[in-house]
């Protein structure tokens, strides 16, 4: 962008405006983290109809690894081989004292229908066509298994 | 001698029913990375057998004497993909420009199913079109997070655990990334991109925007 005249530069501000966007990668037009959105989703309910307990099998890792680690990380760290491209960097899933500030719900919800869906960026995708909903509780708890941390 | 003339015997036995148009590809052992049909586990390079269906006759041409890197992490079957240390050191191998045509022929040859020619030859997008849909790839759908592409000053940005889409538009035949984003278990049934529903109206515009990435187009 350093060379571009200044004219280009404002065309292309006003239609960044134009059309609200600032992409996942972006580096020049970095888009602030939303504020953070601590109320829980009650007013979009899940089905809490999950009698039998959720359990973190070496599927559930396995699935994290192929899909999640591109960016998250192998550790979860958010340190995957997308994460230095992103203007948002990918969540650490091994952060308690954020992910303890975050609910099941919302973990479920980012991880079905993205990022967007509870007020995150949209570099993280939605998965909800590729994973069932019952692998997605899964990796719930592996995440809370990461982070050693519940809701509070 | 006697093993040495059986072993010449048995040479020529088994030249004699092969075709010659199809052996040149054989005789390069590209098959040792790359599966030439839909049979065994998935190689260290990418599936060629839909090859036909998938590439530009003259993309595949230029890119078998010029090799370029395309997935910077890798090929998502690599065992060290997730680790990202790839990086552009490995190179592929590279034919005489003789060997890449004839190689582009057989390559050219390797279909899979029947895909609507018309889908290559759509309208191109209005700039309005063309906003919204980078708007979606960006946003909507983060196709960006994981595939290179091209920002409206021309520059390179984007994930790479995907093949780049910078030069999409070169590589790709239209009809074949229109197949891909509705059905991707036709082709691969362990991908690590997320499965899309959308609007056949949106994936046609998503198609032909990934048809104006080029590398011409960079700046
Ligand atoms: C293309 C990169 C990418 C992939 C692949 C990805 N994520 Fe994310 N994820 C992100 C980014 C970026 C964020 C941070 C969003 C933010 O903080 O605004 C995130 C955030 C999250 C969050 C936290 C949301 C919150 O409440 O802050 C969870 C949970 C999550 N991802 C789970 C997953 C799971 C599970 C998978 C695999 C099925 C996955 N992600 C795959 C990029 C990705
Ligand atoms: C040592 C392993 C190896 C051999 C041998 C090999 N390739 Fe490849 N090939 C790869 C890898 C790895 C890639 C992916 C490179 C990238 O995406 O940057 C690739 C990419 C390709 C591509 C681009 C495919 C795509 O989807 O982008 C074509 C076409 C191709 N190879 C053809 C051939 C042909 C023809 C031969 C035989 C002459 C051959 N290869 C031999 C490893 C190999
Ligand atoms: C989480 C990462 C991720 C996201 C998000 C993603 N892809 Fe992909 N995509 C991949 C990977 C990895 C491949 C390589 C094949 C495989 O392993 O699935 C791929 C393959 C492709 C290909 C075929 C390219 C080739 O040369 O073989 C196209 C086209 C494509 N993606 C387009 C898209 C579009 C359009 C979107 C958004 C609607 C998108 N992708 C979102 C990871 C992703």
């Amino acid at each position: 962008m350093k060379k571009s005249s200044p004219i280009f530069i404002l065309k292309y501000c006003v239609f960044l405006i134009a059309v609200g966007i600032t992409g996942c990668s972006e580096k020049s037009a970095e888009e602030p983290r939303p504020p953070m959105k601590t109320e829980s989703l009650s007013s979009t309910p899940i089905e809490k109809t999950t009698p039998k307990p959720v359990v973190v099998t070496e599927k559930t890792r396995e699935t994290y690894q192929w899909y999640c680690a591109q960016c998250h990380g192998i550790k979860g760290k958010g340190d995957g081989i997308n994460a230095k491209f992103l203007t948002v960097p990918p969540r650490n899933h091994t952060k308690a004292s954020y992910l303890e500030t975050r609910t099941d719900e919302q973990f479920f919800e980012a991880i079905k229908f993205g990022g967007l869906s509870v007020g995150r960026a949209p570099c993280m995708p939605a998965w909800g066509n590729t994973l069932s909903d019952s692998t997605i509780h899964e990796l719930v708890r592996y995440i809370r298994e990461l982070c050693q941390c519940e809701a509070l | 001698m006697k093993i040495f003339n059986y072993l010449l015997m048995g040479g020529w036995l088994l030249c004699i029913p092969m075709p010659s148009h199809a052996s040149l590809i054989q005789e390069k052992k590209c098959s040792e990375c790359h599966r030439l049909s839909k049979d065994g586990n998935e190689k260290i390079g990418p599936d060629l057998f839909y090859a036909g269906n998938k590439f530009q006759a003259s993309w595949l041409k230029q890119y078998l004497q010029n090799p370029v890197t395309i997935r910077s992490a890798g090929g998502t079957g690599d065992p060290d993909f997730l680790k990202g240390t790839q990086a552009d050191s490995q190179r592929h191998p590279a034919l005489s420009k003789k060997d890449a045509g004839q190689i582009t022929q057989e390559l050219m040859e390797l279909i899979l199913l029947d895909l609507p020619e018309k889908i290559n030859h759509l309208e191109p997008l209005t700039k309005g079109q063309k906003a919204k849909i980078k708007y979606e790839f960006e946003r909507t759908f983060s196709c960006i997070s994981c595939h290179q592409s091209l920002n409206l000053a021309g520059k390179v940005r984007g994930g790479i655990s995907g093949p780049s889409l910078v030069n999409a538009g070169n590589r790709l035949q239209a009809r074949w990334v229109e197949s891909w984003l509705k059905s991707p278990k036709t082709y691969s049934n362990k991908s690590r991109m997320p499965i899309y529903k959308m609007a056949d109206e949106t994936r046609l515009r998503l198609t032909q925007f990934i048809s104006t990435l080029k590398n011409e187009n960079k700046r």
